[in-house]
Formats: C-alpha cells, sequence, structure tokens
C-alpha cells in the first residue's frame, strides 16, 4: 500500500507540474517563444495569492479570480514591451533572443521579489491543508485532488478551445501558418499578444497551487525546469500531452524515491530529459506541430 | 601585418602585466582577476556560440567541473599547473562524453539539452558536496592575489591567443559556414560536424580553465557555486553587450559588465540586479550587435529609420 | 477597381520589382504571365498586404491599401489564394473553411457562402471532416480557392493554380473559376507559368520579366501575338520561315 501512496503523490506532483508547463507549452509551441521566465511568473502570482490570503482571506483557489486577470495584462505588458519585435525572426533567432530577453525577466522578477516581499518562504495554510481524504488505505490530500483536477480542467480545456472555438483555431492556424493565417483576414499581431496574455495567465493557476506550498523569490526556476522537461517530453506544440508528460514525470519521480530516496528526484526528470531529446526530440505524444 | 590595433594590443598588455609591479592595491587585482576570468568564459561562449553559432545554455557545467577537478586536486596536494592543466581536461572529458551526442540536436534542442546538463550538473554537486570548500593552512598561509594575477592573466592570454588563431583560419570560416546556414554549408561539403565539435573542445577546454582558475582562487566557497546557473547566462549576456560572433566582442562585453556590475553594486545597493536586468533587457532590444556592432546600430537606424536586427540568420523569407 | 502604379518592392536588397503598374477591371479576369522568378507571386503577396512596396501606391476602389495589414486588405474584398495551397494541414477541411470566415463581413454570410462552396466542389463536402493533408493535390487547390471564398471577396487573387496538379484537374478547377466569375461577379487575377491555359480564361493579360511588365493587352490577342508565341511557346512567327 506504501507504494500506491507514493503513486498517488506522483500523480498530484504530476499535476502541478502539468500546470506550470502548460502556459508554457502555449507559448513556445504557438510562438516559437523561449519563455524561461514561465515559472518566475507563476512565483509571482504565487505571492498574489498569498497576499490576497493574508489580507482578505481569500483562498487561493478563489484568489485566482483576480491573479489569472492580472498575469493577463503582465503578459500582454510583457509581450508588447520585450517579444513582439521578435515575431518576424527565424526560429534560431527567435530561440537565442527569447532565451536572453525571458533571463533578463527573470533577473528582475526575482529581485524585484525579494526587495518587495524578502527572501523569507511563504506558505500559505488553509483550513484544509494537511487534510486528506481516506481511500481505503490511501490517503489524498484535498489540496493534492484540487491540483489534479484543475490540471484536467486547464488542460483539456485549453485543448478544447484550440480545437473547438473559433477564436482559438484561429490561434492554432497561426501556429500552424502565420501568413495564411494572416490571408485569411485574422489579425495575427493581436491574436498572438493575446495568446502570450493567455499562456501567461496560465501561470498564475499555477501560481495559486504554489502558494499552498512554497514560495520564494528564487523559485520561479525550479518550476521552469520541470515545465520544460514536461514541454520536451510532450512534444513542442503538443498540449493534451503536457497532462500525460506530468503524470508520467510525476510517477516516475515518485518511484525514484520510493527506491532510491529523495536527493536525487531533480536529476532522474532532467536524466529522462535529456534520453528523449535524444532518441526521440519530437517528444512522446506530439507529432510536428500538434495539439 | 602590423597594425595600429596590434600595436595598442601589445601595449596594453604589457601594461596589464606590469599592474601587480605597480599597484599591490587588492581591490584593483581582485578586479582584474574577475575580468580576465570573464573574458575567458566569454570567449570560450563565444566560439562555439557566436561562431560556430550552437547556443550552449550550460556553461556552468564545464565551468564548474573544472573548478571541482582543480579545488580536488589541488587541495589534495597535487602541484599547481597541474591541478589547473587538469581542470580543463576534465572540462574537456565532460564535452566529449556529453557534448558529442548534443551536438547532434539542432538549434532549440542543443540549447535545452545543454542547460539540462548544467541543472543536472548544479543540482548533483549540490547534493553530493553540500558544504564549503575551504583551503587547507598550508595553502591559505601562502596566499597571494600576485601569483593567481598572473595565472589569471596567462589562461587568458592563452585563450585569446587560440581563439585568435581560430577564428582567423580556415577553421573559423567553417565554423561561421556552419552558423550562418547549415544545409548550405553540407551542400558547399563543409563538414559541419566537424566544426561544431572543434567549436565545442575549445570551448569546453577554457571554460574548465577558467573555472581552474576560479578554483585556486578563492578561499573558500559553497561547492556548487562554479556550477551555478547564472555561469550559464553571464557569458551569454557578455558576448551579448559586446558583440556576437566578433573577436573583440567578448573582451568589450566583459570590460563593460565588470565595471558596470561594481558601479551597480557600489551605487544601488539591492536594486542592482534588477537594473541589471532591465539593462540587460534594453541591450538586447536594441543593441543586438552590441559594443562593437554600435557603429552599424546606429547607421542602420539612421538610413532606414527602424529598429536594427541580428544579420546572422535573419532570414527573408519571400 | 484596383489600379498599381509604379510599384517597387524588395526582397532586402534585392529589388524584384520595378516600376510596375497594371490595371484590374472589376468583375473581369485578369492574368500575369512570366516565367519562374520573374515576379509575379511578389506582386501578388504585395497586393494582398504581406510585403509593403519602397514606392509606389495600390489604389483599390478609390482607396490606398500598400500601407494597410494584410488582415485589413481581406476585409475590404480582396483574398489570396497561396501558391502550393498552404492550407492548415493538421486542421479539417471544414475547419480550414471556417478559418476562411474570419473577417466580419464573411462571418454574416457564412451559412450560405459554405453552401455554395459545396455546391461548386462537393468533393469538399465528403470530405469535410477529414485533415486536410489527407486530400489530394487537386482536392486541396480546391479547399485553397474555396476558403479564400470564404471571405466573401470581390477580387480573388490566384498564385500559380496549375503547379503540381494534372491537366484533367487544371482544365476542371479553371472552370469553376470561370463559373465564379460570371456567377457572383468576382474580379479573378490569376498569376501563372502555364500561359495557354491563362489567356484562355483572362479577358486581358499582363506580361512580366525580371521585375518589370513588358507586356499588356487583351488576353486573346495576346495569346496570338508574337512575343507570347515566341517567348512563352516556343513557336516561330510564320513570317521569318517565309522569308
Amino acid at each position: 500500500m506504501e507504494f500506491a501512496q507514493f503513486l498517488t503523490y506522483g500523480i498530484i506532483n504530476g499535476s502541478i507540474y502539468g500546470l506550470v508547463a502548460i502556459g508554457l507549452a502555449l507559448i513556445m509551441g504557438i510562438m516559437g517563444i523561449f519563455n524561461i521566465a514561465q515559472g518566475s511568473l507563476a512565483m509571482i502570482a504565487a505571492y498574489g495569492s498569498f497576499f490576497l490570503f493574508r489580507y482578505a482571506g481569500l483562498d487561493p483557489f478563489l484568489s485566482l479570480v483576480f491573479t489569472i486577470p492580472a498575469l493577463f495584462v503582465i503578459g500582454i505588458f510583457s509581450y508588447r514591451t520585450m517579444f513582439s519585435f521578435m515575431s518576424r525572426f527565424s526560429p534560431h533567432q527567435k530561440l537565442r533572443n527569447s532565451l536572453l530577453v525571458s533571463f533578463g525577466l527573470v533577473l528582475i522578477l526575482e529581485n524585484a521579489a525579494t526587495i518587495l516581499w524578502t527572501a523569507n518562504e511563504r506558505t500559505v495554510t488553509v483550513s484544509y491543508s494537511g487534510k486528506v481524504l481516506a481511500l481505503g488505505a490511501l490517503r489524498v490530500p484535498y489540496i493534492g485532488l484540487g491540483a489534479v483536477a484543475l490540471a484536467v480542467l486547464v488542460i483539456f480545456g485549453l485543448h478544447l478551445f484550440l480545437t473547438r472555438t473559433t477564436f482559438g483555431k484561429s490561434i492554432w492556424a497561426i501556429a500552424q501558418d502565420e501568413d495564411s493565417a494572416a490571408l485569411m483576414g485574422i489579425n495575427v499581431q493581436r491574436r498572438t499578444l493575446i495568446a502570450f496574455g493567455l499562456g501567461v495567465a496560465l501561470a498564475a493557476v499555477a501560481g495559486a497551487i504554489i502558494s499552498l506550498h512554497t514560495v520564494s523569490p528564487t523559485v520561479g526556476l525550479d518550476w521552469t525546469n520541470k515545465a520544460l522537461i514536461l514541454v520536451v517530453l510532450a512534444g513542442v506544440g503538443s498540449i493534451n500531452g503536457i497532462f500525460f508528460s506530468g503524470l508520467l514525470l510525476g510517477l516516475v519521480e515518485a518511484l525514484s524515491v520510493y527506491l532510491v530516496g529523495v536527493h536525487y528526484t531533480g536529476v532522474v526528470g532532467l536524466v529522462i530529459f535529456l534520453l528523449v531529446l535524444m532518441f526521440r526530440p519530437q517528444g512522446l505524444f506530439g507529432k510536428k506541430a500538434g495539439v | 601585418m602590423i597594425t595600429r590595433a596590434k600595436i595598442i594590443s601589445v601595449v596594453l598588455l604589457l601594461g596589464l602585466g606590469a599592474v601587480p609591479l605597480a599597484s599591490g592595491n587588492e581591490y584593483v587585482l581582485n578586479m582584474c582577476c574577475m575580468l580576465f576570468l570573464y573574458i575567458t568564459l566569454s570567449q570560450s561562449w563565444n566560439i562555439l556560440g557566436g561562431y560556430a553559432g550552437q547556443v550552449n545554455v550550460g556553461q556552468a557545467a564545464f565551468f564548474g567541473v573544472g573548478a571541482l577537478a582543480t579545488r580536488l586536486l589541488w587541495t589534495a596536494g597535487v602541484p599547481l599547473y597541474v591541478s589547473i592543466g587538469a581542470g580543463g581536461l576534465a572540462s574537456v572529458l565532460l564535452a566529449v562524453i556529453i557534448g558529442l551526442p548534443a551536438l547532434r540536436l539542432k538549434g532549440h534542442y542543443f540549447a535545452i539539452g545543454t542547460l539540462a546538463v548544467a541543472w543536472i550538473a548544479r543540482i548533483t554537486v549540490g547534493n553530493v558536496l553540500p558544504g564549503i570548500s575551504f583551503l587547507p593552512t598550508r595553502q591559505m598561509a601562502t596566499y597571494s592575489l600576485v601569483p593567481r594575477y598572473y595565472i589569471f592573466f596567462a589562461v587568458m592570454m592563452g585563450a585569446l591567443l587560440t581563439i585568435y588563431f581560430v577564428v582567423n583560419s580556415r577553421t573559423g570560416l567553417g565554423m561561421e559556414a556552419t552558423r550562418d546556414d547549415e544545409d548550405a554549408a553540407q551542400t558547399a561539403g563543409v563538414d559541419i560536424f566537424k566544426y561544431k565539435v572543434i567549436a565545442f573542445l575549445i570551448s569546453s577546454f577554457f571554460a574548465g580553465l577558467a573555472g581552474a582558475c576560479f578554483g585556486y582562487f578563492h578561499a573558500s566557497y559553497y561547492w556548487h557555486l562554479p556550477f551555478s546557473l547564472m555561469w550559464c547566462f553571464e557569458p551569454i549576456l557578455i558576448v551579448f553587450i559586446g558583440g556576437v560572433g566578433t573577436f573583440a566582442g567578448p573582451i568589450a562585453g566583459s570590460v563593460c559588465y565588470v565595471l558596470l556590475k561594481e558601479a551597480f553594486a557600489l551605487t544601488l545597493g539591492e536594486m542592482n540586479v534588477l537594473i541589471f536586468g532591465i539593462v540587460f533587457i534594453l541591450t538586447i532590444l536594441f543593441f543586438p550587435k552590441g559594443i562593437i556592432g554600435l557603429p552599424s546600430t546606429l547607421r542602420e537606424f539612421f538610413r532606414k529609420g527602424r529598429r536594427p536586427t541580428l544579420a546572422a540568420g535573419a532570414a527573408d523569407d519571400r | 477597381m484596383l489600379r498599381i502604379e509604379e510599384l517597387d518592392v524588395f526582397h532586402g536588397d534585392l529589388q524584384a520589382l520595378w516600376h510596375v503598374s497594371l490595371t484590374l477591371d472589376e468583375s473581369k479576369i485578369t492574368t500575369l504571365i512570366g516565367s519562374n522568378g520573374a515576379g509575379k507571386s511578389t506582386t501578388l503577396y504585395t497586393m494582398a498586404g504581406l510585403l509593403k512596396p519602397s514606392n509606389g501606391s495600390i489604389v483599390y476602389r478609390g482607396e490606398r491599401i500598400d500601407r494597410l495589414p494584410a488582415h485589413r486588405i481581406v476585409e475590404m474584398g480582396i483574398s489570396m489564394v497561396q501558391e502550393g495551397r498552404r492550407l492548415f494541414r493538421e486542421m479539417t477541411v471544414a475547419d480550414n473553411l471556417e478559418m476562411g470566415a474570419i473577417t466580419k463581413r464573411a462571418r454574416q454570410a457564412k451559412e450560405d457562402t459554405l453552401e455554395w462552396i459545396y455546391e461548386i466542389f462537393p468533393v469538399l463536402e465528403q470530405r469535410a471532416g477529414q485533415r486536410a493533408d489527407t486530400l489530394s493535390g487537386g482536392e486541396q487547390q480546391m479547399l485553397a480557392i474555396g476558403r479564400s471564398l470564404m471571405s466573401k471577396p470581390d477580387l480573388l487573387l490566384v498564385d500559380e493554380l496549375s503547379l503540381g496538379l494534372a491537366p484533367v484537374v487544371v482544365e476542371k478547377i479553371s472552370k469553376i473559376l470561370r463559373e465564379i466569375n460570371q456567377a457572383k461577379k468576382v474580379g479573378i487575377f490569376l498569376v501563372e507559368q502555364n500561359v495557354p491555359l491563362a489567356l484562355e480564361l483572362a479577358d486581358k493579360g499582363y506580361i512580366i520579366e525580371n521585375g518589370r511588365i513588358v507586356g499588356e493587352g487583351d488576353a486573346k490577342a495576346l495569346l496570338k501575338s508574337e512575343q507570347v508565341q515566341k517567348a512563352y511557346l516556343g513557336i516561330a512567327p510564320e513570317s521569318e520561315a517565309g522569308t
């Protein structure tokens, strides 16, 4: 039974990774922009959730009502000022430029957070923190359930949005062939902007969960690390694949903790990542720009 | 060909060589060591990233491995020069094991892959050697900045000379061809893999040597410090500030970076990294060709009245 | 309807079009013929708004459009069918058609337009749920045209209709284009390498060579002209043989 408990934690962690990764998947898949600041943006949202809880007693899941729009605005602003100039670049140039610019953004966000809120770790403790749902011998933390539910909702929701709604399809079209999309009368610049804003807004969802876990100014890069692993595992451009990659990573990490102890979980993920990169760079679940 | 630039360089170098003799000021020597380190490290990145066009986001792994090897050997009593050389070689070994397979990856994936390698290294070292490395008393007692200055200087000179010759040779051309258009180069018969490998080996060797200097320089530091991700991004940033794919770029960028960092640290207090981040982004947005490319950036701006773009790889698809 | 005057267009530092001038008449079929690389696609892309000229002007129904972004030009009633189809390959036929109807003008008439498209291209209705990249070349061309028609254009720009398609298929599509022109009064500007096809279909023709317009006139007359016969059809004029 202990093993099953590990697996449960694996699924929960995997879902959290999925939430951080989904925004990055959208941004990298649609725009080809390498956003290392994704985790740091989630960190900012997590602080938002934290302070909304502390000063307004707002449950992190409810704080999303505020943090999602806030991050959307931040996303739009960031794109306009820092990334839009790359839109006509070749993929290689886009990579290099977005890598650097987003790293600059990481520096700014981490240090702004340190100055404003100190380097101390914060956690939101709600009434149901630590409470579990008992399923037979299994203990499932309520927060974990929330994370899994959100992950399913957000990831599959995004997929439906991109494949079933006209607006979503237009964004998917832009990802497939930007020029053709423009010739359809699609305002590519405006929709790309919105897509980027959406990608950043999705980080807010991860932020809420992170606030229930631990926030500090430097957690961003660790989360981005996980997000990047998932994006590569799933295949750049795959949305549904993010969920399954998250599960995969979470379960493999749980397995490694079970077998080898907790110190090397980070390495396990990265090693899998490197293996996939070497032998199946198009990812496990996606085809070329598949959604 | 004796050009004015060359004469100035030689004079400068002689001057630099005389600094410790002229002034024993620790602050100055310290700054110079840092400067030489950054010049070496950024040149090492530039040969692979700027000339051969392979964006390596994991330079910290090579820097760190060099530091680790040197530190372990030297504190155990191995002679200094051997330890430092070992640092360089350890890094090359890493490059051969990890780098060669990695080079088969294209663009995006190479960048992400190297980043992953650096991340793994950082986590592993952080777990295996969580503490601080202290210099044993014997070496602490004889600690002096002067020999350190000269070793940094020598390593830097080694890097500059090697890279200068490579870059101005046919090998350098091969690398640039690989960078500009892999497919075209291949069709023209250029062995792009060979050039990527050469660039990678040179890059890792000097990154390792720079790390070796780091291991020699500090009295005490956390074992995982030379593996910090900052060492991945700082060389890239420096090369960008100075001018990617140029020989003088990393030099100009390093000078700028070290001075700027110091100036910010001294005047801006806790905001310094934040302002730095802003300056960083502004540089990429408005001066993609860096300091070296400034004249050309300004020229383009006045001629076409629009924002400049990086020349290398700019595809006009219609 | 549409007048281009003294257009200069550059690709980076290379000049592709030199002082190009043309006039398209309302509801007529006009063609631009020329060999590979002569500047035909460039002309269309500039009209569609994806390229901007460095000199000259394009005036459509009284309004200058050469500085407008592509999506605005589509809203004004000009739609382009690209060379090589360039469909949204991962999307279904139906989705592709839906993407054609993004503009407000198109959305309002979406149902009717779709019905009409399925009438003239029945195979699209049959394959509506299939991915675009599972279609044959000819079917893809039909989808591309159908998709552009979904935006309810008054002027359809067609780039290299015949490329990569079997002659039978090209004939068929060609006829459909004529139908569209006559039934719905949609003007067509066809850019083509296949000279006889283009000049048979069109009312008026222009010839472009090395980025410059070197001939114009009634399409049928051009077809018989010495210039065209010699340069594009490889036929020596009779007078020479007689001398």
